[in-house]
């Protein structure tokens, strides 16, 4: 329906059209100019700085947390109730898998051990070395994955909920401090768990790795038995494990407690919480399994 | 027994406050079980729970075949699995390599000192067992967490009921992307993790025992078998943790205290998913390449 159009007919035309707006009028155009470039997507050195700063404002976080929890462990001015509450249910609730896993690790240890031990004839030498590699390294580290992706992440969960639902603003109205009442309890549950969990795991090891070498390789327990007890193995070996496990310990309750206090954002703040506790704790495990390793040959 | 008789007699009490009290003693009393039943409740649950993960697993795989393509899908989930891991993993292998040569140095210092095959007997245990295996408990809790976390707050924010009435399947929009980039970049970062650990163990090697490190880089020791197993391993960790992780996220109920769970159980189903499937997949090597 065109001015021409019109025009056939002989009849008055149409004035001419307006020129044409953008769709919405003259408000929109205005409103389209006003509209802010979209920012610069961040370059490598400025994610570099804001990956740096997160990872410091977390370790920062995690020391003063560590200062407050360990001023009032240390002066016994925590909740008793809420610490043996935790202690059942972080410590006996994770048994089962701490069973299953400490079983599969000493099978793990031997299996990789066979084909060298087949290689060199030293059938003896099984019982000392899969338990030497057990104790040291492998029960206390898988202990503490495995118990930082059920008790850790578990705990984030719980705080992070607790901080999304106010429940600690709450507890801070009622003059009760929360770290008195809920975090040191807790800490001081998820450090004494792993150390229990990790000597329970070491004993579970040893027996796994006795039955897998006598199902793989026809190594008679007793033999087993008298590799780990012949004197190349001692005390300092199941006690530098422990002393990881405790060190893993303090890194997972800091980790846990410090990511939960710390979440905005509803359920997602939560998935997003737990998903960095687990994260974070699994790297300071490595890194701090190396620096014990390191100084404790 | 208890809990049935205190509502009982809150029910006849002709003297008792009424409804709120009878509401009262059924919000707190729950049965708790014990002995045989709660056996039988665990052992219940757990095959209902590997039920479960078989239907997941079976569709997703009806879904690689036969399911809707989206562009760029996989590849977008390939980032999010693979390079956001990659600082994380590189770090942690990095130090168990230097843990590894280190401990197995100081032991055979012990019985004795000969260094020639410290290099060839790492490589063979990496490329057969540990690059594969704790790369994977590795990733199995950050890309575990992460699939569960996601999957698990739209379960909560009504998104998945969404996508169910536009017709897509939440397995194959959500899964069937995970569970392709998830293998591809599982036996990406586990060659990546071989040899950035066998990079640190080297020059651990070098610093704490003075091996050179010509005499370190031996590979005579890996044989076809050693990376047949390694591989397999890769394949089926990469398969194993996004549908557990993705079951777990799928099966959220509760909030965000029902996010967390899900979460905290994914991480503990994938990590003994990887751990059991290493067992096997060991026994199984070693039974067959001896």
């Amino acid at each position: 329906m065109s001015a021409a159009d019109a025009n056939a007919g002989g009849r008055p035309s149409r004035p001419a059209p307006l020129p044409v707006l953008k769709p919405g009028g003259p408000r929109s155009r205005r409103a389209h100019a006003a509209r802010p470039a979209p920012l610069p997507s961040p370059g490598v050195v400025e994610s570099a700085g804001h990956s740096a700063l997160n990872i410091a404002e977390v370790v920062g976080g995690m020391g003063l947390l560590a200062g407050r929890i360990f001023a009032r462990v240390f002066t016994l001015r925590f909740d008793g109730e809420e610490f043996f509450r935790n202690l059942h249910r972080m410590g006996v609730r994770s048994a089962p898998i701490v069973i299953v896993t400490a079983l599969v690790t000493g099978a793990i240890t031997v299996v990789q051990a066979a084909p060298v031990v087949e290689r060199l004839g030293a059938y003896g030498l099984l019982g000392w070395g899969a338990s030497f590699a057990s104790l040291r390294e492998i029960a206390p580290l898988l202990t503490a994955l495995m118990i930082n992706g059920r008790v850790g992440a578990n705990n984030t969960a719980e705080l992070g909920t607790m901080v999304v639902t106010e429940q600690l603003d709450a507890l801070r109205v009622l003059a009760i401090d929360p770290i008195k009442f809920l975090i040191a309890p807790r800490f001081l549950a998820m450090v004494l768990t792993l150390f229990l969990s990790t000597l329970f795991a070491d004993a579970l090891a040893l027996l796994g790795a006795a039955y897998a070498g006598y199902a793989l390789l026809g190594v008679e327990p007793a033999s087993f038995y008298i590799g780990l007890t012949g004197g190349l193995l001692g005390f300092n070996d199941v006690a530098v494990g422990l002393f990881k496990s405790v060190v893993f310990g303090i890194v997972m309750g800091l980790a846990s407690c410090q990511f939960g206090l710390a979440v905005k954002g509803g359920a997602p703040g939560v998935g997003k919480a737990v998903n960095s506790t687990v994260v974070a704790t699994a790297a300071g495990i490595f890194v701090l399994d190396f620096f014990v390793a390191f100084t404790f040959h | 027994m208890q809990a049935r008789e205190q509502i009982l007699k809150a029910h006849e009490d002709p003297e008792g406050s009424g409804p709120e009290s009878v509401d009262h003693e059924l919000r707190t009393v729950l049965p708790e079980r014990h002995g045989v039943e709660l056996v039988g409740a665990v052992a219940l649950d757990l095959l209902n729970t590997g039920r479960e993960l078989y239907s997941v697993f079976v569709r997703t795989l009806y879904y690689c075949v036969n399911g809707r393509t989206e562009q760029g899908a996989i590849l977008a989930q390939m980032y999010a699995i693979g390079n956001r891991s990659i600082f994380f993993i590189t770090v942690s292998m990095g130090f168990i390599g230097m843990i590894l040569v280190r401990q197995g140095g100081l032991q055979l210092e012990r019985i004795l000192p000969e260094y020639s095959l410290v290099g060839a007997t790492f490589l063979e245990l990496l490329v057969r067992d540990f690059s594969a295996s704790i790369g994977s408990l590795l990733l199995a809790t950050r890309v575990g967490a992460g699939i569960a976390a996601e999957i698990g707050s739209m379960v909560v924010t009504e998104q998945i009921d969404a996508l169910r009435m536009c017709a897509a399947d939440p397995i194959d929009y959500l899964v069937k992307p995970r569970f392709l980039a998830s293998i591809i970049m599982t036996t990406c970062l586990a060659i990546w993790s071989t040899g950035v650990a066998y990079l640190a163990g080297m020059v651990t090697a070098y610093v704490s025992f003075d091996i050179a490190p010509r005499t370190f880089a031996n590979i005579s020791l890996v044989d076809s078998g050693d990376l047949v197993v390694g591989l397999s391993k890769c394949v089926a960790y990469g398969a194993a943790i996004p549908i557990v992780a993705s079951h777990s996220g799928l099966m959220t109920y509760g909030g965000s205290e029902g996010v967390g769970w899900a979460t905290t159980r994914a991480v503990i189903n994938a990590s003994l998913a990887v751990i059991i499937l290493n067992v096997t997949l060991s026994t199984i090597g070693f039974l067959i390449f001896k």
